[in-house]
């Protein structure tokens, strides 16, 4: 029973990184009917770059943070003035799919070859001693990682609903052209997006370092287990997310225990193809009737 | 000489490579590796070139094939301390088209997926399904020997060995044999079905296409080909292991096919020499070739749709036609000209035998809470021009879009020469003789617009696949004849000047009578017309007027929905007036403009 907490608590801890990513995908997905499908490798460059900065440098926390936010930023940037830009201009409807797997090869490319091909242990500022509920133990950085990751979904959310340049996001996920009488910017808009799926990326990349190891390559699998996480939320919806991430973090650390470590990825990507069988707009997503 | 034996002889060049030199590192190592990985790259054209969808999975069917050879011939003395358990010992042949099956058979299952979905949706899907294909062959040691792999026994029949740089006689001739199928295929009207399907699903189907029907059998189709390759492969080192088909080696075909430039046989060949060789050709490329293939991916995204083929065929324009048969379009065109001469446009038109060509009874749609058609009743006569017009949201298009079947009424029947509508789908309505045009154009783009007629003429096809794949006489011949029809056509509405044109390249009033030629082609017993006029002037308007009367004569019945009363005045049979959904009006041109309540709607009332 107490292990089986555990599982349940380190799978929605894992669950919740996947759903940091798949946040990001839904976002711009909204604005731009596009989405970075490299995120898990700015998730990655979150990692390394936490890394260099903690570790390496042994600057403080805060500084790290500070420093991702900074990458995220210039990375997203370069991303969409590369990758996105080019693609609203082009008429070919995967263009984008493309533009940013090339994005995140040459990126994911560039730290081998700047960096290191090795993995390293990232340790948590919060210690490695697992805190003691009764009997059911649990690391301080997956709480860590719960209780951020649910704080940026409902704050981004509640951004959206409450602020103005929120609410010009939800405008044009609505009605682009609706929203552009309206004068809003829509290609402000969409950079804004993806700057900000690119920054929750970073940190998701720093939050998930210490539980997994920090290395070239700790984003790519990562990156297609969210994709699974943000269709079944439903890729049009915001907090479905959440519920994909736990289903797919719970159902993977259950599989790991109980059927073998090699199937663990196996259960979210059966579940991803059933549910966009069955379900072609995800859980929570919204039906689009086609206009001829 | 004869220019085709020299392309023969060309083509079997390669073959003395072996002769030639003993170099094993870059004939068996470098030409025979870009050979089967040209073979896969050319599956996956299949799939992003001519369906238009993006697959990320394809080291799976390549996986499936590669396993299945391995598993069906290893041996037990080579794989003396595998877990292995099965050792079936099949011959290399067998053990192949095995592959070539089970390869196909898993692009069918992946193929339901991609029915419903499109664009990331899917591309998302084959990860998922190349991962859970990876997945299995790392972990099913009894069956694969996980990650530690399997040996086999260099191929030889009848003691003659294909090692070394001898491989090169086993693949090279699979290359050409792969590559003339995907020719043949890709040439014939399967190969513009696909296209129809990518620039338009709702064109395609109203041309009776078969989404379903085709984008299944593409995928069926490339995974064995890629099945193919796979089995191929397991023979190049005689040893594979699960990392080569990792993810990264999807995404990495991938590259080498859009940096050489999809829907070109060309393009393949040279995506894949480039992704083979350059690292071969700089000391510590392959440390960072990602870095160098993704900005490759990037400019030719942006800067170079058509890839390195593009760039090539530009440089090669002048030398082309020596080594192809094709003519010039002057050539084709009265080459066309002449054997469209005698061909009889209106001898297959369908005759009904009903007198109501067209009937729907309290026919309703419903989108939310706005009823866009209220229980509409109307008949469309054997032989008439069935005038259908009322102001703008009256209706109208959603009348057609429910006669086509892109919506389902939420009641009422319709009937069309006496068959009921309801259970068909869009593509079998069109084969039972309605076909339409779009208000808002639905040409199929980077097609010539002698190619759209002859999308329009799919169901006049009658090849089976075999005979397609293999390009045989009775194939090409019909290929030929349907084309002279389709020539007739686009003369019929007089664009015969532009037939190899692509339709994007058309003006407005050209586009318009091409949807008008397309749906002709189809040989419709009813042909619904949707404001084939809008947007034009006077004179084009006329000419449309003039091919409605000339269509009438041939015996095709016609529904028109249109805004220009002129039009509707000179040409139609009879009106039916919609207003909010509702029919107010029926009749002749003269009562209905004549009616109050048309009156009223067009108006408004006084006071």
């Amino acid at each position: 029973m107490n292990e089986t907490i555990q599982l349940l608590i380190s799978g929605i801890a894992q669950g919740m990184i996947y759903s940091l990513v798949a946040f990001g995908y839904n976002m711009t997905y909204a604005t731009s009917r596009m989405f970075n499908f490299s995120n898990g490798n700015f998730l990655m460059l979150g990692g390394v770059v936490g890394y260099a900065l903690y570790m390496s440098a042994k600057l403080p926390f805060i500084a790290m943070l500070l420093g991702i936010v900074l990458v995220g930023l210039i990375m997203g940037w370069i991303l969409y003035k590369t990758s996105i830009e080019p693609s609203l201009q082009s008429k070919s409807n995967v263009a984008w799919i493309l533009a940013t797997l090339a994005f995140g090869i040459i990126l994911k490319n560039s730290v081998e070859v700047f960096w290191s091909t090795d993995d390293f242990r990232f340790e948590s500022p919060l210690g490695n001693t697992p805190l003691r509920f009764g009997t059911v133990g649990v690391y301080p950085q997956e709480i860590l990682i719960i209780i951020v990751s649910l704080l940026i979904v409902v704050g981004v959310e509640a951004f959206k609903k409450y602020s103005i340049l929120g609410k010009a996001i939800v405008a044009v996920s609505e009605d682009k052209n609706t929203a552009s009488l309206m004068g809003i910017n829509q290609h402000f808009i969409i950079l804004f997006s993806f700057l900000l799926a690119s920054v929750i990326a970073c940190i998701a990349g720093t939050l998930v370092a210490p539980i997994t190891l920090v290395s070239a390559t700790m984003g790519t699998v990562l990156g297609v287990k969210a994709y699974a996480v943000s269709i079944i939320g439903g890729l049009e919806s915001g907090y479905g997310v959440l519920l994909g991430g736990l289903i797919i973090g719970v159902s993977e650390s259950l599989t790991a225990r109980f059927i073998s470590t090699g199937y663990k990825d196996a259960p979210g990507f059966i579940l991803l193809i059933l549910i966009l069988l069955f379900l072609p707009s995800g859980i929570f997503g919204k039906k689009v009737i086609k206009k001829v | 000489m004869n220019k085709k034996y020299i392309s023969y002889l060309l083509i079997a060049l390669p073959l003395l490579l072996p002769i030639i030199t003993d170099n094993q590192y870059y004939i068996h190592g470098v030409v025979c590796r870009i050979i089967i990985y040209a073979i896969l790259v050319a599956s996956l054209d299949l799939i992003v070139g001519y369906i238009g969808d993006v697959s990320i999975g394809h080291a799976g069917f390549f996986a499936i094939g590669a396993y299945t050879v391995a598993i069906l011939t290893a041996r037990p003395e080579l794989n003396s301390e595998s877990t292995l358990h099965y050792f079936p010992q099949l011959p290399f042949g067998i053990a192949l088209i095995m592959g070539i099956l089970l390869s196909g058979l898993a692009g069918f299952i992946l193929g339901f997926p991609a029915l419903r979905l499109t664009g990331p949706y899917l591309a998302v899907v084959t990860i998922a399904y190349g991962l859970l294909i990876y997945t299995v062959i790392n972990e099913q040691e009894t069956l694969t020997n996980g990650t530690k792999g399997i040996t086999m026994r260099t191929l030889e029949v009848g003691g003659f060995s294909f090692a070394g740089n001898n491989l090169l006689y086993l693949v090279y001739p699979m290359l050409i044999l792969a590559l003339l199928l995907i020719r043949n295929l890709t040439k014939s009207f399967w190969g513009r079905a696909f296209e129809a399907i990518k620039y338009s699903e709702v064109a395609a189907a109203n041309s009776g296409i078969s989404k379903s029907y085709y984008k299944i059998w593409a995928f069926v189709i490339s995974a064995g080909i890629a099945g193919l390759a796979g089995g191929l492969f397991a023979q190049l080192d005689a040893y594979i292991s699960p990392n080569t088909f990792s993810y990264n080696f999807s995404v990495e075909m991938l590259i080498a096919l859009i940096v050489g430039g999809t829907q070109s046989i060309t393009g393949n060949i040279l995506g894949v020499s480039v992704y083979v060789l350059l690292p071969d050709l700089f000391n510590r490329f392959n440390d960072y070739r990602l870095i160098v293939f993704g900005i490759a991916l990037l400019l030719v995204l942006f800067f170079l749709p058509k890839g390195l083929a593009g760039l090539v065929s530009k440089f090669m324009a002048k030398y082309a036609h020596f080594f192809s048969n094709e003519k010039t379009e002057s050539e084709r065109l009265t080459d066309l000209q002449q054997r469209s001469e005698n061909v009889d446009l209106w001898n297959e038109m369908p005759q009904s035998t009903s007198d109501d060509i067209l009937k729907t009874h309290h026919l309703t749609m419903r989108f939310g809470g706005l009823t866009a058609v209220n229980q509409l009743d109307m008949t469309v006569k054997r032989g008439t021009v069935h005038g259908l017009i009322g102001p703008n949201g009256s209706g109208k298009s959603t009348t057609v879009n429910l006669l086509t079947g892109i919506y389902k009424p939420v009641d009422g029947t319709m009937t069309a020469l006496g068959t009921d509508l309801k259970p068909m789908h869009t593509y079998q309505r069109a084969k039972l003789g309605i076909a339409r045009t779009f208000q808002n154009l639905q040409l199929f783009s980077d097609m010539t617009a002698l190619q759209n007629v002859m999308v329009g003429m799919h169901n006049s096809f009658k090849s089976n696949l075999l005979a397609i794949l293999f390009g045989t006489k009775a194939c090409r011949k019909e290929e030929l004849l349907i084309e002279a029809k389709a020539f007739k056509w686009l003369q019929f509405v007089g664009l015969e000047s532009v037939a190899f044109e692509q339709a994007k390249n058309l003006a407005y009033g050209q586009a318009r009578l091409l949807e008008i030629a397309r749906a002709l082609a189809s040989n419709p017993a009813l042909l619904l017309l949707d404001e084939p006029a809008a947007g034009l002037t006077s004179g084009e308007i006329e000419k449309i007027n003039a091919l409605i009367l000339k269509m009438k004569d041939a015996g095709i019945s016609i529904l028109l929905i249109e805004h220009h009363m002129d039009m509707i005045s000179a040409v139609s049979d009879e009106v039916t007036v919609l207003d909010f959904g509702k029919k107010i009006a029926a009749g002749d041109y003269r009562t209905v403009r004549n009616d109050p309540h048309v009156i009223r709607a067009y108006l408004g009332t006084e006071g």
